[in-house]
């Protein structure tokens, strides 16, 4: 716990420093005060993209090893993914309101597509919430967890797909498109957010542990006859 | 038997039980032709407004629709046909791939239908040379809609929620199959290439393929 407590701490701290930067650096000649949003949209959307891809990475593991704790790992990283995603998207319609004069707009596809993202991995979670027995809701979080991730590149590529409002990426192979002083900024969130994301993770793992461990020390005897399922009744 | 013999003969059964049973037929089908009457209701009686809307309620409707064809009563497996192929030895990803192909004939031949009640409905501005582009994106998105939903039905199987899960799984994971779906005709009313489109279609339905077939056994093991 204490190397959680450390790790959540550093996390803070670091998060702090990238809003140091986020408020210190240089602003957008035309958005004003609301360019700095992006310091926190983009990374937090950027780590949303890391948490699922973690997720597959995860489920395929499970697929292969079939122990737990690829298992928790899955979970762990879809919640803060979905976390992630909510606040990316909250933060890009509060400098869509200010900038575009709408929070929402479906000439933006980048938008419409991350909300679709966020329902893929509701449905992920729905679907473990579902399934009681541990091993099959291992088994069959990890069959989904695996095809989801097909959303991932489908947000990234879809400013490049369609005529959007949305911006292309702003940090490209060739060079970026912002001064040094907004491109160090961002930087610094971006690793700041990341190290946030890893400290998260692992406090949820701690935290699945613990309820895997409180689950195996309460369960009573006569526990492994199980009742019949709904269906079977039905059946009957 | 071959993989492709146990495919086609699970297909053939499922074609079977669904003809005697008709879930699509019966239920899915006049389902969906009540919802394309009740829109343009809904809307006025703007002719030109439900005419350019046409295409649009036609991929709502085919695709929400759809879902339901794809995780029709029929297609569910319960335990005993489950144990009976595990004893015959049928290969799971045969049994998938015959899933989707019994699956994807009943699915084209609902959006067919859904497609003609659009047109008479409607009467959509479609653009000169639509047929050919359209019925390849119908066909491409029978498969695909029909492969997600096997996916989806097959990791919900036996839940109490079943239908609602599944149709949250499915609904948004058809994102790239709703897109290429109506930006061919969108493309094609504006005479911009469709190829691109085309080939969203069948990147999504080739993924979603291998992803089924290498996900079989696992699947086959979720869904007891």
């Amino acid at each position: 716990m204490n190397r959680t407590r450390i790790l959540l701490g550093t996390a803070a701290l670091a998060v702090g420093v990238g809003l140091w930067f986020a408020f210190t650096s240089p602003v957008d000649r035309l958005q004003g005060e609301f360019s700095r949003i992006v310091n926190i949209h983009a990374p937090f959307l950027w780590v949303a993209f890391l948490a699922f891809g973690v997720t597959a990475l995860a489920s395929i593991m499970w697929l292969v090893r079939k122990t737990p704790r690829w298992d928790r790992l899955g979970e762990a990283s879809a919640e803060l993914g979905v976390v992630f995603t909510v606040t990316g998207l909250f933060t890009g319609m509060v400098w869509g309101q200010a900038v575009w004069g709408r929070a929402w707009d479906w000439g933006d596809a980048r938008l419409a597509t991350t909300a679709v993202m966020l329902f893929v991995y509701l449905g992920y979670l729905a679907l473990r919430g579902a399934t009681p027995d541990p091993e099959m809701r291992a088994r069959r979080s990890a069959i989904l967890g695996v095809v989801a991730v097909v959303q991932v590149p489908l947000v990234y590529f879809s400013v490049y797909m369609f005529r959007t409002l949305h911006q292309t990426p702003s940090i490209r192979p060739d060079g970026a498109t912002m001064p040094p002083e907004m491109l160090t900024a961002l930087l610094v969130n971006f690793l700041a957010i990341t190290y946030l994301y890893i400290a998260l993770l692992v406090a949820r793992l701690d935290v699945a542990r613990a309820e895997e461990r409180v689950a195996i020390e309460s369960a009573l005897a006569g526990d492994a006859v199980k009742p019949p399922r709904l269906t079977e009744v039905e059946d009957v | 038997m071959s993989f492709w013999d146990q495919a086609l003969e699970v297909a053939r059964i499922d074609l079977r039980i669904e003809r005697r049973i008709g879930d699509v037929l019966r239920i899915v089908l006049p389902f969906a032709v009540v919802a394309l009457l009740v829109f343009p209701l809904a809307l006025g009686i703007e002719l030109s407004a439900i005419s350019r809307l046409g295409p649009a309620v036609f991929w709502a409707i085919g695709i929400l629709f759809g879902m339901q064809v794809a995780l029709r009563q029929t297609a569910d497996d319960r335990p005993e046909r489950r144990d009976l192929y595990s004893l015959l030895g049928l290969d799971p990803a045969a049994r998938f791939v015959g899933r989707c192909l019994s699956g994807s004939v009943l699915m084209a031949g609902f959006l067919l239908v859904l497609l003609i009640a659009t047109i008479v409905l409607y009467s959509p501005d479609l653009p000169p040379g639509w047929p050919t582009p359209v019925f390849a994106g119908l066909a491409l998105t029978a498969i695909g809609l029909t492969e997600l939903g096997t996916l989806a039905g097959e990791v919900t199987a036996g839940l109490r929620n079943r239908t609602a899960l599944a149709s949250l799984i499915v609904a948004p994971l058809a994102l790239p199959i709703v897109i290429g779906a109506s930006q061919t005709l969108e493309s094609l009313a504006r005479d911009a290439g469709i190829l691109r489109w085309l080939i969203l279609l069948v990147a999504t339905d080739l993924a979603l393929a291998v992803a089924g077939v290498a996900l079989a056994r696992p699947l086959e093991e979720a869904s007891r």
